[in-house]
């Protein structure tokens, strides 16, 4: 979808909700709901620079491995419909998110979460429902929203403790994580410890890297029917009590369908069809010092991803006798990362992502094989928090990044605030 | 099949049907209090924020989820003071009895007349009102009977009891009533961290002096504290602030002023009616003028 259409849609979403939600009646009285309901508006500036004349980050989104060294580099602006948040070298003005939140009757809650651009484009980062009102521990969500996999997820921007996102999420699933339209149950069993469980089935057309529709896909066979992006996921989480907790979790995510074209018009353009699957574990650890205004809490999380692509090639300009040959691509990712409170309102982090560890690309012929390096990173941060509803974060990373064929050794220096007007709803654990 | 698969687990799950009492879950211990004065030995209550703690500022956590999962009444203060984690909690915990809007969502801060509402000024302040009436006996009073309803509501086999025992904790908050406002006769008045003693002072009819936060969810700055010892300059008075909240600001002001610094937790240490006048006790103690 082109980007002028993608915004004619986005606008009609916003409009359709804006009446649905407006259309609701007025609560009686007696029925003490919150405020419905809450707006807020999230600005994100970044001050960005490196020591590779600012070309650092968007060398960061194409990482070598089974995704940027097949092609997506070639196809630019148009591909997969997707944006690539590259920081410019200056002054970034990052989206801005509009977030509007409320319960729609009582049993329903509502959800909309709009990304404007500095240039003025919308898009619809999130618009869904969501049950209240089921028995035995069931919810429904129902829309676009973010995957439940994972622990980052889910988590928009302005809840990261890291001005960027992590390198396994940016690398394996784009920089907004796992993103789609569809369908979410997930159940709460009345057990002693924490237990949820999750599954989620999607369109399977939106996501930045996996689960994608190949554009100029005219040679490739038909994809299976929607829902093509099955996903499944647990957490589990001790009771430790007031001070101390821990929240582990396990995510599966399957796409039927999955195609890529590379190289797109030239001679040895050639198209993969297949499915592709994702693996992941997270682990969080809280800690809650008692103290005001943070000080003394610590934030540690890590995630492990895995991700393996099965396709085959259904289409090559310049040599149809590949066609039906496998093309085996895996790679992973993964990041530790912790915060501590200092003093109050003031946090330092320390964070190392890292991806491709596994990244290879295998196929019937040695010739096809291809490995690819790895490409890490540290990042420390220092974040004051200003007040409850605005911060500023300086961060800095050095970056051991394999680009092509070649190594990139590299620092980053970033400087961002973070303003919040008005209420949302309150972050998740 | 997945329909099957949670049948079949549903059965597995262990002591989810055998409890007879009501599960009521309180936000804070004060509102514990409230839930033991009335429910007594029939209900069973577990308490979400540590007394010892800033209930402004915990997190949804897993447990809290879990508990609220198995409520059938949840006791919040209301106005906004668990605005950041309650109500992702409670959507999460995916118990339809308790949502709000529900007989088992109770927002005691409904059931009370609140001050400063609409005050929408710097910082952190709730313009639903200031959500720390858990001070002040009269309102507290108040909602002894109110939530007796709200348990007969629920329970009405229990109804009698929670009628008795709201009155009989009435009773007992009215006898020390007199005695807690003849002690803190003539005080001078007080400086308190955050705006949390506002009811507090508003019944025992005494001058707050000032608050240590420049803006309510600010913490005190060096500027903003000699401002206050400025105009606070040959008066008489205490600095009472909550154990969780930085030692230097007060430290600083006290030397200033030569007044003495007390430490009280807002939260009474057990959710019991006990435990709750303890705490108007502490308060009045550190309230009531020296000589």
């Amino acid at each position: 979808m082109n980007r002028h259409l993608r915004l004619k849609t986005s606008h009609y979403a916003l409009a359709g909700a804006a009446v649905w939600l407006t259309a609701q009646p007025v609560q009686a009285q007696d029925s003490p709901l919150p405020l419905n309901p809450k707006l807020s508006v999230i600005v994100d500036g970044v001050y960005y620079d490196d020591s590779l004349d600012g070309h650092g980050d968007a060398m960061l989104g194409e990482t070598a491995g089974i995704f940027a060294a097949h092609g997506h580099e070639d196809e630019g602006e148009d591909d997969h419909g997707g944006h690539e948040h590259g920081l410019e070298q200056g002054f970034n003005l990052r989206h801005t998110e509009v977030v509007l939140s409320g319960s729609v009757d009582g049993m329903v809650d509502a959800r909309l979460n709009v990304a404007i651009s500095d240039e003025g484009d919308v898009e619809l980062e999130e618009a869904f429902v969501a049950s209240t009102g089921l028995p035995a521990g069931l919810r429904i969500k129902a829309g676009k929203f973010y995957s439940g996999i994972g622990y980052t997820n889910d988590k928009h921007p302005h809840a990261w403790d890291f001005v960027d996102q992590n390198l396994a999420y940016r690398t394996l699933l784009g920089d907004h994580g796992l993103s789609d339209t569809g369908l979410q149950l997930t159940w709460l069993p009345a057990w002693d410890h924490y237990t949820l469980f999750g599954i989620e089935a999607f369109q399977g057309d939106n996501n930045e890297r996996l689960g994608t529709e190949a554009e100029h896909a005219h040679e490739l066979p038909d994809r299976d029917k929607a829902p093509r992006l099955w996903t499944a996921f647990a957490k589990w989480s001790p009771d430790l009590g007031h001070d101390h907790a821990v929240q582990l979790g396990a995510s599966a995510a399957f796409f039927r369908s999955h195609q890529e074209m590379h190289h797109h018009g030239e001679p040895d353009e050639h198209g993969l069809d297949g499915d592709a699957r994702l693996v992941g574990v997270d682990a969080v650890y809280k800690y809650d010092s008692g103290r005001a205004y943070g000080q003394g809490d610590w934030r540690v999380s890590g995630e492990y991803l895995w991700v393996d692509k099965n396709l085959e090639v259904a289409h090559h300009e310049s040599n149809p006798g590949v066609i039906g040959e496998a093309r085996d691509f895996s790679e992973d990712g993964l990041y530790v990362q912790a915060t501590y409170g200092i003093a109050p309102r003031w946090e330092v982090g320390l964070r190392y992502d890292a991806v491709g560890f596994t990244n290879e690309k295998r196929g019937p012929r040695p010739a096809v094989n291809a490995d690819y390096d790895e490409s890490e990173r540290w990042t420390a941060a220092a974040t004051w928090h200003i007040s409850e509803t605005s911060r500023i974060r300086a961060q800095v990373a050095q970056v051991s990044g394999a680009v092509g064929d070649h190594r990139e050794d590299y620092t980053q220096f970033y400087l961002q605030y973070q303003m919040s007007l008005g209420a949302h709803g309150a972050h998740t654990f | 099949m997945l329909k099957r698969l949670l049948i079949t687990l549903a059965f597995l799950l262990p002591g989810s049907l055998h409890a007879a009492d009501l599960r009521v879950v309180a936000t804070t211990n004060s509102m514990g209090a409230l839930a033991t004065a009335v429910g007594g030995e029939r209900i069973s209550l577990t308490v979400l924020a540590p007394p010892d703690r800033d209930a402004h500022f915990l997190q949804a956590r897993p447990s809290m989820m879990r508990d609220l999962r198995r409520a059938d009444l949840v006791i919040a203060v209301g106005a906004g003071l668990e605005a950041g984690w309650l109500p992702v909690a409670v959507k999460r915990a995916a118990n339809r009895d308790i949502q709000p809007g529900q007989p088992g969502h109770f927002q005691a801060a409904e059931h009370v007349e609140l001050l400063d509402v609409g005050e929408s000024g710097a910082g952190h302040t709730h313009a639903s009102g200031n959500p720390h009436f858990n001070l002040d006996p009269r309102r507290m009073r108040t909602l002894l009977p109110a939530l007796a309803e709200r348990l007969a509501d629920i329970d009405p086999a229990g109804a009698p009891a929670y009628e008795a025992n709201a009155a009989a904790a009435v009773a007992r908050i009215e006898t020390r009533m007199p005695q807690w406002q003849a002690t803190v006769a003539g005080a001078p008045g007080a400086v308190f961290h955050h705006a949390d003693t506002r009811y507090l002072m508003d019944w025992l009819e005494l001058p707050t002096l000032g608050y240590l936060e420049p803006v309510p969810g600010v913490p005190p700055t060096a500027r903003h504290i000699s401002e206050l010892a400025e105009s606070l300059e040959g008066r008489d008075g205490v600095i009472i602030h909550a154990p969780y909240y930085p030692e230097s600001g007060p430290k600083k002001l006290g030397d200033a002023l030569g007044w003495p610094i007390e430490q009280r937790y807002t939260e009474p240490s057990e959710p019991t009616l006990e435990g709750w006048v303890d705490l108007i006790d502490g308060w009045v103690d550190a309230l009531a003028p020296r000589d």
